[in-house]
């Protein structure tokens, strides 16, 4: 029944964009350009080093330097980040299993305290470290979860792209975002999206996403080194910038365990 | 050469300018606005508005609203889904966060070695059972315990934070349709200064669109009681409604807003404005009786000649009085003063210009003058009692009013003056009963801030603040004191079991203080240390909810404060708005002394000059002293504060008050002048000045008591205090005057000319 209902979107879809821009056809299908577009991109298993820098809406910056890695075991991505800058909070470490199926296991470890603590939330917060970056902006979209329309071409630093709509397919979905829609802005060659723009509930511009600085890695896919996010209602604005990147962690299961928190 | 006198000669040119001064002066009424917001009247060079504003800078410029849901138990299933739904449409507005309310509210804490943050709402009670567990736990959590729901769980309060985008009025209806929305068995109030702004900017137009026309009304039926004739009705009149298109049009003119006080001008002008030309009619009527084969223009120069000086001196000394009003530091006060005094002075020239240039033209009117009415006979048999009293026991008069002195001033002692302006709307208003919870259930509706600088995670800083926290709810009136210590602490109970060294407290190692900081801002809003911290954690708020009730109150809490917090060296400045408060009603009772003053001594060198003598510029003084002095005794017996409003009063009240005095000095003067002992004089002063000064004040105090009218509590209380405070003057100028004259024999009063005979 699912399938069938996900079917007759895909039809409606398709018949949509064959009556918006006729001349394309089935390979302009906006679904395909955005399920491209989020495996253009070499998440999942990696390694990485990043700075966050999070400006209030008076250009004061506050950074944070992390090491991170990621390493999917199962049905469980494990994901590990490590403080090293600045000093007051050098050694936090904090441990998450983001299982498929059910709610999200954390530890933290507070090298003041030597002491590692499971923490057990069902507040989630929505936002990564504080940051103006939600949690799901640093994993890859569900493509499931939205309906898509390419509403026209534009070109963004000298590269054509398709400018797609995404809208949550339900009620869940919507909320769950936060956002009423998002505007991706896609390479029309090789996928890789430059710009989104997230709208609130209200349908009123609430943040704009700028990715750059895209280095192909082994595997044939790319990673983004520097990301912004700006908060169009309240000035505020976070920079990601990646110094190191290395895909397919080679850390063991061992490595990726509470026990392991304070090395 | 025409001998007739400059009024008459050009009396179709009189009548010309002043038709084209009323037409233009409509004009700019259309462009008048109306401003409620009390604050943006105070100089914004005032301290506490400057600490104010960089309280705003620095923690964010955010305005808070307070919503409450009142009810048997806020913990039943439908009333937390109504908060539910309200709270989750306030955050959709977008404009209002952060938004707080038992829905949003988290429960952090330790368990099996394990930290916990959960929502303190998981899912609805469905039994008694799970309703007293969620109560239980929501007693143990002391960031929403008293400060989300009161003590009883009677109340519960939603609070929203306006990001100043939206105008006043069109967010409390965005906040109504919410709560519409979502409807429920709950009494929802609700309070915070975009309401009660909003509240304000209806009510005073509303004032103005029910009292202007009924003072009129009002006005006209008393001029038509009073003269009888088409004529005596419209030519006052005309004046009237002339000046107050004047003084209201003067208020655009200047660049200056309507103001709660604005709703007093016109209703000023129509108690006022009017005297001079019921004078005009009274005598025009008066001659045309006494000799009915005068002509118009006879009559009309005659009463010009007669009225001229007595009128122009009364009206210079009730402009004098309301000028004092200029030297308010309160701009409403000031720009009323201009603005009436202005009105005033155009009522003044028209009752000596337009009306005898439009009355000339006019034919005689049958007779009207019936100078023993039976109106007037009661007034007639009052003042002859005084009359016989004053006669025979001066110094008995004398020592009555020295006990009623006392009696009253006494009450002087137990004056207060309003600390906010929160009785701007009537009590049982939904505004003032959100108050009142505010006050009875939860830490208090006033807000002050503490804003310490240096190295927040300092846990030097951080325990002293905390030391401080717990010092100032000891605080009689002081409901609840927070900042980032006791958010601090509260995370100490998360990351640490009961029986551990760190368990509920401030952590000795500043790290520890950083590594608590960034583990609560990876779990939360960012916005929701905001308030608390400022981004580069080099200054922190901390937030003093309290209670106090007057001028005196408040300052005792605010003593208190200072005594806990004012000699840590890291303490920046206080701030907030109830300090704002504060300053504004200190800047009002500053205001009052300086306009008292002020018109005390304009007034005595007037009188001085007028009589060309000190002692008469003092015995001149002496009733108003009295009436002010009464006044403010009767407020302090009656509980009625000094507020922005009843601060106006004295001023009026002297520059109407001293016409009194003026018009029974001239009158025994004369009675001297014409060969009488001080003693008869006063006698026969009080029988013929005396019903015209009753008259005047009687209409006068009609002309006020339009004010009862108001749905402002605070201008009600005016209409009663200018009305009690004319009292005070008129009993002392028929009474208190002649009788220090009668004792003392005053030497001002039997030299010069004899003066021709005022009113």
């Amino acid at each position: 029944m699912e399938n069938d209902m996900k079917r007759v979107f895909k039809y409606f879809n398709t018949l949509t964009i064959i009556l918006v821009t006729s001349s394309f056809a089935a390979s302009q299908n906006p679904r395909e350009i955005s399920k491209k577009s989020a495996d253009a991109i070499a998440l999942g298993s990696m390694e990485m080093t990043t700075t966050l820098k999070i400006f209030d809406a008076k250009g004061n910056a506050r950074s944070r330097t992390l090491n991170m890695a990621s390493r999917k075991f199962g049905d469980v991505t494990k994901m590990m980040m490590k403080f090293t800058d600045p000093a007051d909070v050098k050694g936090t470490s904090i441990l998450i299993y983001d299982y498929e199926e059910r709610a999200d296991e954390m530890w933290i470890y507070m090298p003041a305290l030597k002491k590692t603590r499971r923490v057990v939330s069902n507040e989630r917060g929505k936002n990564f470290m504080g940051s103006e970056f939600t949690n799901a902006d640093m994993s890859k979209p569900n493509i499931e979860d939205f309906d898509y329309k390419i509403i026209s071409s534009e070109n963004i630093n000298g590269r054509a792209c398709h400018v797609i709509e995404a809208t949550p397919v339900s009620q869940e979905s919507l909320q769950s975002n936060g956002f009423s829609k998002k505007v991706s802005y896609i390479d029309k060659e090789n996928y890789l999206c430059y710009k989104i723009e997230y709208y609130d509930l209200k349908g009123k511009i609430l943040k704009t996403q700028t990715i750059g600085d895209y280095r192909p890695v082994e595997g044939g896919s790319y990673f983004y080194y520097e990301m912004e996010m700006k908060n169009e209602q309240n000035g505020r604005k976070s920079v990601l910038k990646t110094e190191k990147f290395k895909p397919q962690s080679q850390m063991t299961e061992a490595q990726f365990s509470p026990s392991n928190l304070d090395k | 050469m025409d001998k007739r006198s400059f009024v008459l000669r050009n009396r179709k040119l009189i009548i010309v300018l002043t038709l084209l001064l009323a037409a233009v002066a409509t004009v700019p009424l259309f462009s008048l606005k109306i401003n409620p917001d009390l604050e943006s009247y105070l100089p914004d060079n005032i301290e506490s508005r400057i600490n104010n504003n960089k309280v705003g800078e620095m923690f964010g410029t955010k305005e808070p609203i307070v919503v409450i849901l009142s009810t048997e138990d806020v913990l039943a299933p439908q009333t937390l889904e109504r908060i539910d739904n309200l709270t989750s449409s306030f955050l959709d507005m977008g404009i209002l966060s952060p938004v707080q309310s038992l829905s949003t509210a988290k429960n952090i804490r330790s368990e099996d070695g394990m930290m916990l943050v959960d929502p303190v709402i998981e899912s609805y009670p469905q039994d008694d059972d799970e309703i007293e567990e969620l109560r239980e736990s929501i007693r143990q959590n002391d960031l929403a315990y008293k400060l989300l729901v009161s003590e009883d769980f009677k109340n519960t309060m939603i609070l929203l934070n306006s990001d100043l985008s939206v105008k006043d009025a069109e967010l409390m209806n965005m906040i109504d349709s919410v709560i519409n929305l979502y409807p429920g068995s709950e009494e929802v109030l609700i309070n915070g200064q975009p309401y009660l702004r909003g509240e304000a900017n209806e009510k005073i137009s509303k004032d103005i669109m029910i009292l202007l026309p009924l003072g009129l009304l009002l006005m006209l039926i008393f001029f038509w009681i009073s003269f009888r004739e088409f004529k005596g009705v419209i030519l006052p009149f005309g004046v009237v409604l002339i000046s107050i298109a004047i003084s209201m049009s003067l208020i655009p003119l200047l660049g200056w807003e309507l103001s709660i006080i604005g709703v007093l001008i016109p209703i000023m002008m129509i108690a006022i404005a009017n005297n001079y030309g019921v004078h005009f009619i009274a005598r025009y009527q008066e001659l045309n009786a006494t000799d009915p084969n005068t002509t118009m223009e006879e009559i009309v120069e005659e009463a010009l000649s007669y009225l001229k000086r007595p009128v122009v001196i009364c009206g210079l000394t009730t402009i004098v009085g309301i000028l004092g009003l200029t030297v308010h530091i309160l701009l409403p006060a000031s720009q009323m003063g201009v603005v009436s005094a202005i009105g005033i002075a155009i009522a003044l020239l028209l009752s000596l210009t337009f009306i005898p240039a439009l009355l000339s033209f006019l034919k005689k009117g049958a007779l009207h003058f019936h100078p023993d009415g039976e109106s007037r006979s009661l007034i007639a048999k009052m003042l002859n009692s005084i009359g016989k009293l004053l006669a025979r026991h001066p110094k008995r008069v004398l020592a009555g009013f020295a006990i009623l002195f006392l009696a009253t001033a006494s009450g002087i002692a137990a004056m207060g003056v309003a600390s906010d302006f929160n009785n701007i709307l009537p009590a049982k208003h939904p505004f003032n009963k959100s108050i009142d919870i505010a006050n009875s259930e939860f830490g208090g509706s006033k807000l002050m801030t503490a804003v310490f600088e240096g190295d927040i995670k300092d846990p030097g800083l951080l325990k002293r603040m905390e030391h401080y926290e717990s010092e100032l709810v000891k605080v009689n009136g002081i409901g609840s004191a927070t900042s980032i210590a006791k958010i601090i602490r509260k995370m100490s109970t998360a990351l640490n079991d009961p029986n551990e060294e760190g368990y509920n407290k401030i952590p000795d190692d500043r790290d520890a203080v950083a590594q608590y900081v960034e583990l609560y801002s990876m779990n939360g809003d960012p916005a929701d240390f905001e308030q608390f911290v400022d981004f580069d954690y080099t200054k922190a708020a901390m937030t003093i909810q309290f209670n106090a009730e007057g001028m005196r109150d408040l300052e005792r809490v605010i003593a208190s404060v200072d005594n806990i917090i004012g000699d840590d060296p890291a303490l920046s400045f206080t701030g907030g708005y109830s300090l704002v408060e504060k300053e504004m009603s200190e800047s009002i009772v500053r205001g009052q002394y300086y306009s008292l003053l002020f018109a005390f001594v304009a007034i005595f060198i007037l009188l001085a000059i007028i009589f060309k003598s000190i002692s008469a510029g003092l015995l001149g003084s002496l009733p108003l002293l009295f009436a002010v002095v009464c006044t403010f005794g009767f407020m302090g017996w009656s509980g009625i504060k000094l507020d922005i409003v009843t601060a106006l009063l004295s001023s009026v009240s002297i520059g109407l008050g001293v016409d009194f005095t003026i018009h029974m000095f001239w009158r025994m003067k004369s009675e001297i002048a014409s060969g009488r002992e001080y003693r008869d004089a006063a006698v026969t002063a009080l029988k013929t000045a005396g019903r015209g000064i009753t008259i005047n004040a009687l209409s006068v105090m009609l002309g006020f008591s339009i004010l009862f009218f108001s749905s402002f509590p605070i201008i009600k209380s005016f209409a009663l205090l200018i009305i009690l405070s004319l009292l005070f003057c008129l009993v002392s100028s028929l009474l208190l005057v002649p009788a220090i004259c009668v004792t003392f024999k005053p030497g001002f009063l039997k030299n010069g000319k004899r003066y021709e005979k005022s009113v």
